[in-house]
């Protein structure tokens, strides 16, 4: 199931979707500006001509390097998004985005400097790259510690997500349809007032390369989608969400899971929420889905597994981790049922994409093993920190525009040995909770809550009627501690991210947490008015 | 060297060529462009610092009600020839939508203080120059300091075939400190147009006396407290109150106001509204959809007074469509003090809070949400900081905890991670629930 490195070496696809055949940009503008028309290349590619996108990236490099810089890198790339939401048994909007530009980043004697334009002629490159320089200078008046980054191999490659439907050639009537049929689906139910659906994918082509000599091209797809019924009554309103979890993909994806087949039960279940009684606040016995458990082990595992913020880097904004380096290869996380590993090889995962953005190889290791803390998430200029010869190809981007910082890599909670029945036979008193709802941590990750999108109550070893508004807490190694089985790999399941907040200016990092159902014993359930 | 932005001759230039590719029955353009550079410092030092140039295109055609948006970063003919061209393909693949409305006419704007000229020349190293003093102030209380200094200056623009246009100059200077020990920290932020108005060396100084004050924090038990929060903490649990004036949950029923227009539910001393042309505010003239923004009361004397009205629900009520709630100033008539020192000197028992963190809702039946304090956490007794403290969670609703304020300084300067600029009052709050502790 893991990505090669090499996978295919198929060709980028023809891009018919956009209907257009001609395509012009490039070339010789003489003025910096965004706006100047430029001489035109016809391309079949894509919006953007990329013949010559290997040349500027020459040219970026080489101006950094005769700056006297020690490193830099470009990654030139361009986006193109498709974004169709549906509402209320209409079509809110349909959004399709093209952006294309490129970051330089340049290393001026241990002093990071990073500049970004979106003007593809070479002039405008040149600028840029002389820009980051520029910065780098700035960044070096208030240096301390010269940063210095771990080796890494010089790749020449190339990757591309398989795709078997390019979502960009399904017809937008077909998309369109399948979402207001899914809103009116749902307000069969007469209590349902508010419907919602979406479909969204990205395409990112990309090229990096670096001053070391690594040259890596990409060509990148994610797609996810969803819907959900807001319910009314018992004065109250209640919501449910179906979720196609972000993957890359094409609409294979979307298709496989077969939306309209879950319509009337999404709907059933936001009318039996609204009646649903609340818990009683008290100690319950958990059993959490993977729909669930993804967002609990990206807040509580991943994001203090990252080194950055381990290392202070996040102190004004993310925050910091109670995972310190002294912490590494001894501190009781969890459990020994607890086994959580990093895996940037595994094959749809949001983050595996051959390499990161520091030109990183893609990895599995070890975060929690037996309960043990083992592992980080790091990038080449944080990899030393605690060791560590080399990177763990943790560090991304979000765009052209933003510089690369460590992001959390594909952490999943792996399978155990229980079945969901055997989870629930030991459960005498204890509450099933699916999807993700209101959840918040503090900035060290110690003390969550998390609530979700379905409930049930489990008596004697079964699920039993839903519930509503229900909120546990916990303190992260306290509730990882207390989980006494995970289920097998039949039940594994896999739900991508991609509005993961870090980094100042914001970017939103995409990485998949996979897990099994897992039992949670005497967790504190409670009441936000006590 | 930074590139110039686009100039609003250039902008309208782009209009005229857009509306003369398009063959929709509306066509509606927005534009931004901005440079933006940050410095970001961690560990007394420089991790971070990006000066970033981002234009972008927005083209929305509508043919009847069936309209497509497409965006693109380009503007050379080739490039508009092809963001039109999607869009209108959009327009005619989509099924109708019955909540469509045609572009404004042109509309009249009010011209916002949004730009000065040396907010928006700061160089990479004068956000360097800037940020030193900063670094020194830890490092000389052996503390860490890590935050950001930035600036930026964008352009933005909205034109359609109907007429309208709009084209609005800005510039945005910030500045964030978080001062951290061994076991204790300090924060403070502030934004303003004008760069020389962040007050650094003052909120330096506060973020830094914080980090000392809070070292060895006692952990005290969860539950109801009275409460002293500042003015971001304020921002904090305020801000979701927002979300809930839109008019159209508000008749669909998904709205925790619905029903409550002209009831009271605030404080009656509480008065909330919108003033964009405040210069201490970050407002526009217009909102993304070319509606001119104005002063507005939402809650006036604790009185729900106003909602926001889309376009659309606005018709279907037959009242004037409104922007969002942007440039909010939130204030209080009642027992007013000069400072937050003066709250604390008149207080006998209760938790100060300087921020809130990771805020997110539990309920929006009745806008309940949860999140951490941060960054300054102190119990006061007897008119005086006693102790720094561990940090809480707490559950609260604004709809709760601000229906009783007893005491209040004017409207102060405030942005959080997670909201906006705002003004806003620092409150004292009889009764906030802390819901539990945590280990640090």
């Amino acid at each position: 199931m893991t990505m090669q490195n090499k996978p295919n070496r198929r060709e980028f696809i023809h891009l018919a979707g956009g209907g257009a055949t001609a395509l012009y940009v490039g070339g010789c503008a003489v003025s910096p500006s965004w706006y100047q028309g430029t001489e035109s290349m016809h391309n079949i590619n894509g919006p953007v001509d990329k013949h010559n996108w290997a040349e500027l990236a020459q040219l970026a490099l080489a101006k950094i390097k005769s700056a006297g810089c020690s490193y830099g890198d470009i990654r030139l790339i361009e986006t193109q998004g498709q974004s169709i939401r549906a509402q209320d048994k209409r079509i809110a909007s349909v959004r399709e985005s093209f952006d294309s530009g490129y970051g330089i980043r340049a290393l001026y004697q241990g002093a990071w400097g990073f500049a970004a334009g979106a003007g593809f002629a070479k002039a405008d490159v040149e600028r840029t790259a002389a820009l980051a320089v520029e910065v780098a200078r700035a960044s070096h008046t208030l240096m301390k510690v010269p940063v210095k980054l771990a080796d890494e191999p010089i790749h020449v490659d190339k990757v591309v997500t398989p795709r078997k439907v390019d979502p960009f050639e399904v017809p937008l009537e077909e998309k369109c349809d399948l979402l207001v049929r899914l809103c009116e689906k749902v307000h069969e139910q007469e209590s349902v007032i508010r419907s919602n659906g979406r479909l969204w994918t990205q395409r990112d082509v990309k090229h990096f390369a670096s001053t070391e000599g690594s040259v890596i091209d990409f060509d990148l797809l994610a797609i996810g989608g969803g819907f959900g019924a807001t319910a009314k009554g018992n004065d109250d309103f209640q919501s449910r969400e179906f979720l196609v979890p972000y993957s890359r993909a094409g609409f294979e994806h979307i298709l496989s899971y077969d939306m309209l087949a879950q319509a009337d039960r999404i709907a059933h279940e936001a009318v039996e929420k609204v009646h649903a009684n609340k818990p009683t606040p008290g100690k319950y016995d958990l059993v959490l889905d993977p729909a669930h458990l993804a967002l609990t082990i990206h807040e509580s595992c991943g994001h203090p597994s990252e080194l950055d913020r381990a290392l202070g880097y996040e102190a004004n904004y993310a925050g910091t981790s109670f995972l310190t380096p002294d912490k590494l290869g001894q501190f009781r996380y969890g459990s020994e049922h607890v086994n959580l590993v990093a895996d940037n090889t595994h094959a749809g995962h949001l983050a595996s994409t051959g390499y990161d953005d520091d030109g990183v190889a893609g990895q599995r290791w070890p975060i929690v093993e037996d309960g043990v803390f083992r592992g980080y998430c790091t990038s080449r200029e944080v990899a030393s920190a605690i060791g560590e010869s080399r990177s763990r190809g943790s560090c991304r981007a979000d765009g052209w525009r933003s510089v690369p910082i460590v992001r959390i890599s594909n952490v999943g909670l792996q399978p155990g040995d229980e079945t969901l029945g055997s989870l629930l036979e030991g459960v005498k008193d204890g509450i099933y909770i699916e999807g993700r709802g209101s959840f918040s941590i503090d900035q060290r990750r110690y003390n969550f809550q998390f609530g979700g999108d379905a409930f049930w109550e489990i008596k004697n070893g079964k699920r039993g009627a839903m519930l509503k508004n229900v909120i546990y807490n916990g303190i992260t190694p306290e509730f990882w501690g207390s989980c006494d089985g995970v289920a097998n790999r039949d039940h594994w399941r896999e739900y991508g991210f991609i509005t993961c907040g870090k980094g100042q200016p914001g970017q939103s990092g995409w990485m998949t947490h996979a897990a099994s159902p897992a039992r949670f014993r005497q967790i504190n359930v409670i009441d936000p008015k006590a | 060297m930074k590139q110039v932005l686009t100039s609003e001759s250039a902008f309208q230039q782009t209009v005229e060529r857009i509306l003369k590719l398009s063959s929709a029955d509306d066509t509606f353009i927005t534009m931004s462009d901005s440079n933006a550079g940050t410095l970001r410092f961690a560990n007394n030092q420089v991790v971070q610092h990006v000066s970033v140039r981002s234009p972008r295109l927005t083209v929305r055609a509508a043919f009847g009600r069936k309209t497509g948006s497409s965006s693109t970063n380009r503007i050379d003919q080739a490039s508009l020839k092809e963001t039109v061209y999607k869009a209108e393909r959009i327009a005619k693949l989509a099924p109708e939508d019955p909540e469509y409305m045609s572009p404004l006419p042109r509309q009249e704007y009010n011209t916002v203080p949004s730009y000065n000229a040396s907010t928006e020349a700061l160089s990479p190293m004068d956000l360097a120059t800037r940020t030193k003093p900063v670094i020194d102030a830890c490092f000389g209380q052996q503390l860490v300091g890590a935050g950001i200094m930035s600036n930026s200056s964008s352009v933005r623009g909205v034109a359609a075939s109907s007429g309208l246009f709009g084209y609005e100059r800005s510039s945005d200077a910030r500045f964030s400190l978080t001062a951290s020990g061994e076991d204790s920290s300090g924060w403070t932020y502030n934004a303003h147009r004008d760069c020389t108005q962040l007050g650094i060396k003052d909120r330096t100084h506060r973020a830094v006396s914080k980090a000392i004050l809070s070292r060895e924090p006692r952990e005290i038990p969860a539950g109801h407290y009275p409460v002293i929060l500042e003015p971001a903490a304020v921002a904090g649990i305020f801000g979701p109150l927002l979300w809930s004036l839109g008019a159209k949950s508000y008749y669909r029923g998904d709205s925790a106001l619905a029903g409550k227009l002209g009831s009271l539910v605030l404080d009656a001393g509480l008065s909330v509204a919108s003033d964009p042309e405040n210069k201490d505010l970050l407002g526009g003239g217009f909102a993304g959809n070319g509606l001119a923004t104005t002063k507005r009361d939402w809650i006036a004397n604790g009185v729900l007074k106003h909602l926001y009205y889309d376009r659309f629900t606005a018709q279907e009520h037959n009242v004037e469509p409104t922007a969002r709630p942007s440039a909010i100033v939130l204030s209080h008539n009642g027992p007013r003090v000069g400072s937050v020192d003066d709250l604390i000197s008149q207080t006998k028992r209760a938790i100060l809070i300087t921020n809130f963190w990771y805020i997110r809702s539990v309920n929006r039946r009745d806008i309940t949400v949860t999140g951490m304090t941060r960054d300054g956490t102190f119990l006061v007794e007897d008119g005086k900081i006693v102790s720094g403290l561990r940090n809480f969670r707490f559950h609260e609703s604004p709809l709760r905890c601000f229906k009783d304020v007893e005491a209040s300084t004017s409207p102060m300067e405030a942005i959080t991670l997670e909201r906006g600029k705002m003004l806003l009052p620092a409150f004292k709050l009889p009764d906030f629930y802390l819901s539990s502790v945590t280990k640090f």
